[in-house]
């Protein structure tokens, strides 16, 4: 039996410049129910939106109309990192976990009727695994059902500093699937870049980095990006000093995040899309 | 030291390889940097590769058969290089000639004690009793038996001296065993103190032509005869005059005493008639006979490769217990 993806709810901070009606707040002139304004009917010929009340105030006698704006789409763009680091994991690696994420956005984003993009990247902005924004999605499913098969071996995440390139002119919503394995100084020119745009970065840790770590024996790790190959002993103090490793990361990355206002979203094993949907609650303003 | 098989050691370089491979490793981590360094880990990497190249290292100079080399080593001692030559004829197998039968408690004869027997118990003592003398042994009946030649090593002259305890051979060819007495002296350098202890129930004739050799080679390498007989009940004693008859051949202990006294080097003779007679005999040798020697002693040469191989096996083992702790998977 498959289980259904599941859906969570977002919604945008600002007001969309889509025309296409959607779910979002915009400011396209439309059949909404967001008052914006009063305008004569010559030069707003609707008169199904007679504000009668208005017109009986006006000494001049001039007939008026109620104005609304629409509720528009907007785009949401997903970016993937596919650094070999994101193969990590052995039976449930990283990138089957991103790829379930993108399914529940894409079908959240189908749900809202918005335009959809994926943005697939490793040293390079792969071309493969790009899907320019769209209403009509089915590349973006295609391109998720195989994401895995896109991670290559020795790969890191350089191209992080192009990905502004690949972004629509206009403010949309992207959502940031990656473990930011990455200097910070990287992580910070790309926030800087993407600026006029809304983050949600969502950070994929596995608790086998760290916490779940076995609790001694003798182990070389090898990073996947460098290949640099490292024997650890590992044991009890060791193995704190790990897990207060990662708890020092999360800190330095939350607060990078913090500094360009995207609060990060973590997520450990386990999707939880009513998490997500708590999260546009609390973060963003309606 | 030095290797049997040298050109094995060409391979030495091969050890070395761990320490230039990096580890093989098919956990695949996410990011080496977030781990903190860790001074253990790193000294176990380095443990490891130097195991590694060390067990190599002993297995290849393992098999390169090192060894040391046989060693002559000069020692100075008191004694002297002393040739015993055992008379092993039919008669010795007979006991002491006692002329005072002690008479015990209850009036019973004590038999005497194997006149072989006897020669070997006091020899093994009177060996025991000196520290650094180079004893060869030949024993003789109707020719000689080469048995040990010129050595310090007391454990087998005492067993020399016990195997000749046991039953004797035929006749007495004392010729034949002086001579090969003599020949233990040949090879081997003069500490200044050479002697042979003949040692022989009686006598026997000895040829023209041997005592001639006899004598040449006495004077030649040096040696001086302590002749010790054991007198048989009864039998000529060689310090009694004795009045030859006409027409009949002197008694051949009295012909090989005159010969003996003609030797160029020094004689002593004894005659033993009980073992009390034969150890104090052997006791008047033992005060003679004592001037420092110089000796070479042979230290023969230690194969090393075991301690190579054991080695490598400890350190393997100190592997396999490292392999038993590595993390095989944790994914």
């Amino acid at each position: 039996m498959v289980k259904p993806t599941p859906l969570f709810d977002y919604h945008i901070g600002w007001k969309s410049k889509g025309k296409r009606p959607g779910r979002h707040k915009s400011n396209q002139r439309g059949m909404g129910i967001e008052f914006a304004g009063h305008a004569t009917l010559l030069s707003y010929p609707d008169p199904r939106r007679i504000d009668i009340r208005q017109t009986i105030k006006d000494p001049l006698g001039q007939i008026y109309v109620k104005i609304f704006n629409q509720r528009s789409t907007t785009p949401v763009i997903i970016i993937c990192d596919l650094s070999s680091s994101m193969d990590f994991g052995g039976k449930n690696k990283k990138i089957f976990l991103a790829t379930d994420i993108a399914q529940s956005i894409a079908h959240s984003v189908i749900d809202q009727r918005d335009a959809l993009g994926l943005i697939g990247f490793d040293d390079e902005i792969r071309e493969d695994c790009l899907a320019p924004i769209s209403f009509r999605s089915q590349l973006v499913f295609t391109l998720i059902e195989e994401l895995k098969s896109f991670i290559l071996p020795n790969k890191s995440n350089r191209a992080i500093k192009e990905l502004y390139r690949y972004m629509p002119r206009e403010r949309s919503l992207i959502f940031f699937i990656s473990d930011f394995h990455m200097p910070e100084v990287d992580l910070e020119n790309c926030l800087a870049n993407l600026m006029r745009h809304h983050v949600v970065p969502i950070v994929l840790w596995d608790k086998k980095e760290y916490k779940n770590l076995p609790n001694f024996g003798v182990v070389t790790i090898t990073d996947p990006e460098t290949g640099e190959k490292n024997t650890l002993f590992l044991r009890k103090e060791l193995k704190e000093k790990i897990v207060a490793s990662f708890e020092r990361r999360r800190e330095v990355i939350t607060k990078t995040f913090m500094n360009f206002d995207v609060p990060p979203f973590f997520v450990d094993e386990h999707f939880d899309a009513n998490k997500m949907t708590e999260y546009f609650n609390q973060f963003v303003g309606a | 030291m030095i290797f049997s098989f040298p050109l094995v050691l060409w391979l030495i370089p091969l050890a070395f390889f761990p320490l230039f491979l990096t580890e093989g490793s098919t956990h695949f981590y996410s990011w080496n940097a977030l781990v903190p360094k860790d001074n253990l880990s790193k000294i176990i990497t380095i443990f490891l590769k130097c195991v590694a190249t060390l067990i190599l290292l002993a297995i290849i100079i393992g098999l390169s058969g090192p060894h040391s080399i046989q060693r002559k080593i000069e020692k100075t001692g008191i004694g002297a290089q002393i040739g015993l030559v055992l008379d092993r004829s039919a008669s010795m197998d007979d006991s002491f000639a006692s002329n005072d039968q002690t008479k015990t408690s209850n009036n019973q004869t004590k038999i005497g004690e194997m006149k072989s027997a006897a020669a070997a118990r006091l020899i093994s003592d009177f060996v025991r009793s000196r520290k650094n003398d180079m004893i060869g042994i030949v024993t003789f009946s109707n020719s000689a038996m080469y048995v040990l030649p010129l050595t310090d090593n007391k454990n087998a002259i005492i067993s020399a001296v016990r195997a000749t305890a046991g039953n004797a051979l035929f006749q007495t060819n004392i010729g034949s065993g002086l001579t090969s007495g003599t020949e233990l002296f040949k090879k081997v350098p003069d500490s200044g103190s050479r002697a042979i202890i003949l040692l022989s129930d009686g006598g026997g004739r000895i040829d023209a032509a041997t005592q001639e050799k006899i004598k040449d080679w006495f004077d030649r390498f040096k040696i001086s005869l302590y002749w010790i007989v054991l007198r048989q009940p009864g039998g000529i004693s060689i310090f009694n005059s004795f009045k030859l008859q006409d027409g009949e051949a002197l008694p051949p202990q009295i012909e090989l005493n005159e010969f003996f006294k003609t030797l160029n080097s020094p004689f002593k003779a004894y005659e033993a008639e009980d073992p009390k007679t034969l150890q104090k005999a052997i006791e008047d040798i033992n005060q003679k006979e004592k001037k420092s020697i110089k000796y070479f002693e042979k230290i023969p040469g230690q194969d090393f490769s075991t301690h190579c191989f054991v080695t490598a096996t400890i350190l393997m083992l100190a592997l396999l217990i490292l392999k038993l702790i590595m993390v095989r998977s944790w994914l």
